[in-house]
């Protein structure tokens, strides 16, 4: 399917907002602002782009924790800016600065964060899910999963169950290669990580998850599916990661030339090639994009830098829905 | 108005009560639907609402997992650990998920759920299906741990527990499941975070939760015999601890004996002393004492289990022991 050029043009600049939020994200992780670690996106851009394009504010979507892209993409434009703000643990933050990167949620858009720990939203998913079904509409829930996911038992649990109960569950596994160090044909038998839903009668297939167009397809029809009532989807997204696990991380166990091989795939690259090559787009309609994407960004980064940081105190707040617990 | 009915009938009857109250209660566990639950607890349901009554298969991180999703969403989720030693195989979605979501959602949306946990030991069925679970999330914020000891109790606290918007651990101790006493017919709430005093004493404070009610109600009449006083709290929610009720028993009486069935390290019994030893000490006349399970597995054999369980014989001598200190 090839996308038309207002549509392509939409993706684009969404992909290419991403990259420069991580750019950007990486930046003040590295110069200490920002605390903690982080897990950027970048060379991924198309997978998450590409997925949150086809769904609707009221479906559920559980990004990973290297989401930032389908986080940002999913908020309201008003609101991306607390996005980052929330990284940079910013009372403004969409979290007012509890989760930082790894949690990063807005109800609003039915972003329901990612959890920390691999494999558990994989399971909790089946509940936003199962939702629809009990209260007969037609919100499809997201998860977002890495190659790295996939070892924990709870994808098994998660896979029967969506499976036999025909729950409107789209797995969107962004096989990056690498869990942190170990590739994932070390650690999983498979030539493809999508072979997995096969033993679960999950419709299942591998794609290139740098190609936006091919992730809009196909992802579109697994959205019509589970709409429809036929149950899960499994979505294998070949990519790769540019950094290390995390900011910082030099990657040494990649083996040479890899990450050139795979900066040649780059989706922002690709997509910017079909605009111009396809459908005519000049480098200036290109530039217009680049700065305002550039305007976009400086405003979250002034935001961010600006914004106050929570009061310590508050730090006891929400632990319960209905009781205080104790400060200093 | 009350009737005379069993602890299990009076489970069955909360749930049945608030699922046609709210349609947003349904059931979920392995065995709960057609089959009523192993120990019959959901009987009857599945008949009645067939699309709110969930059989699953043995994945009790689904089962967990599931209720956190549907419970952000608004729905109110009751599953079943058939028993509560199963938590180990779904910790992660208790601990790092439901116990998390309000506090990450700030307030905005939380793990509403109920999670029926059947606990506890005696019917010889070994160190997999006889534990006593509390310690082990006793220290997980935003989490809450129910544990009824009388049929009202179970009636009362199961549907302020499905109602209450934090994630609870509704435990059952399997011996209780058969026990008889009066429960309203009607529905009822029972505050969580309240303590007990169910019984008014002077000299000595017994402090026992669940199965371990029935020991301190026995020794209280065998010490009264003797022209001692005892007062029992039964702590009815065990996390978080309704400290001001026990402190102010233990305040009047100087004396504190804990009964728990689980191991002696790291129960509600050491969390107790160690508060009171911070908060209380200048009222203590007596070491505290607790009356616990050794800390081994559950054996299987009936003799072994029987030695490794707490004995009544070992309230009485606590009771003594503070008298005499």
């Amino acid at each position: 399917m090839s996308l038309s050029k207002e549509h392509l043009l939409k993706v684009y600049e969404d992909m290419l907002l991403i990259r420069r939020f991580e750019e950007e994200v990486e930046v003040y992780a590295k110069n200490g602002t920002i605390p903690g670690f982080i897990h950027l996106s970048i060379g991924q851009e198309a997978a998450q782009a590409g997925v949150v394009d086809v769904l609707k504010d009221t479906d559920y979507k559980f990004p990973d924790h290297r989401g930032h892209g389908a986080i940002v993409l999913s908020s309201k434009p008003e609101e991306r800016k607390r996005c980052m703000s929330e990284i940079f643990a910013k009372a403004t933050g969409i979290n007012g600065g509890r989760g930082g990167s790894m949690h990063v949620h807005d109800l609003s858009v039915r972003n329901m964060g990612f959890n920390g720990i691999q494999g558990s939203t994989v399971v909790t998913a089946l509940g936003t899910a199962f939702n629809s079904v009990y209260r007969k509409n037609d919100d499809v829930t997201v998860v977002f999963m890495g190659d790295g996911t996939l070892g924990e038992g709870t994808c098994h649990e998660s896979l029967n169950m969506s499976a036999t109960w025909k729950l409107p569950l789209i797995y969107v596994l962004i096989n990056n290669q690498y869990a942190i160090s170990t590739h994932y044909t070390e650690a999983h038998p498979q030539k493809q990580l999508s072979t997995w839903g096969l033993g679960y009668e999950v419709p299942s297939m591998t794609i290139d998850g740098n190609d936006i167009e091919e992730v809009i397809e196909v992802t579109q029809q697994a959205v019509d599916r589970a709409r429809r009532g036929e149950g899960p989807t499994l979505i294998e997204m070949m990519s790769y990661r540019w950094q290390g696990h995390f900011s910082g991380d030099p990657a040494a166990y990649r083996p040479d030339g890899e990450l050139e091989a795979w900066k040649e795939k780059d989706p922002l690259k690709i997509t910017k090639q079909r605009l111009q090559e396809n459908h005519g787009v000049s480098d200036a309609e290109i530039e217009a994009i680049s700065e305002r994407v550039e305007t976009e960004i400086a405003e979250y980064v002034k935001f961010s830098l600006e914004s106050p940081v929570p009061k310590p105190e508050d730090a006891v707040k929400y632990v319960y829905t209905d009781r205080e617990v104790e400060g200093r | 108005m009350a009737r005379t009915i069993s602890f299990s009938k009076a489970l069955n009857e909360a749930m049945m009560q608030e699922m046609e109250r709210d349609d947003s209660v349904f059931i979920l566990g392995e065995d709960v639907a057609k089959m009523g639950g192993d120990f019959g607890i959901t009987s009857g349901i599945w008949d009645r609402w067939p699309d709110r009554a969930f059989d699953t298969a043995l994945s009790e991180s689904a089962i967990t997992g599931l209720s956190c999703g549907a419970s952000v969403c608004g729905l109110r989720p009751v599953a079943e650990l058939m028993f509560a030693d199963f938590i180990t195989v779904c910790y992660d979605q208790l601990v790092n998920n439901a116990a998390k979501l309000n506090y990450m959602y700030q307030g905005e949306a939380s793990a509403q759920m109920v999670v029926r946990a059947v606990t506890g030991g005696g019917i010889r069925c070994a160190y997999h299906h006889s534990q006593c679970i509390e310690p082990w999330l006793m220290n997980i914020p935003g989490l809450v741990i129910v544990a009824p000891a009388t049929p009202y109790e179970a009636k009362g606290l199961l549907v302020a527990s499905i109602r209450n918007n934090n994630p609870v651990v509704f435990l059952e101790h399997k011996h209780l499941y058969n026990v008889k006493g009066e429960v309203p017919e009607e529905l009822y709430e029972i505050p969580l975070y309240e303590a007990h005093v169910a019984r008014e004493g002077a000299d000595i404070t017994i402090v026992a939760a669940m199965s371990m009610l029935k020991f301190a109600h026995k020794a209280a009449d065998e010490m009264a015999a003797k022209g001692v006083s005892v007062e029992i709290i039964n702590p009815r929610t065990i996390f978080p601890l309704d400290k001001e009720t026990i402190k102010k028993s233990v305040a009047k009486t100087g004396r504190l004996v804990v009964v728990q069935e689980g191991p002696k390290v790291m129960g509600y019994g050491a969390e107790i002393g160690a508060m009171l030893g911070e908060e209380l000490f200048e009222y203590l006349k007596a070491p505290i004492k607790r009356v616990t399970s050794l800390d081994t597995p559950v054996p299987f054999a009936p003799g072994m289990e029987d030695y490794v369980l707490p004995h009544y014989e070992d309230v009485i001598t606590a009771c003594n022991e503070v008298m005499a200190y």
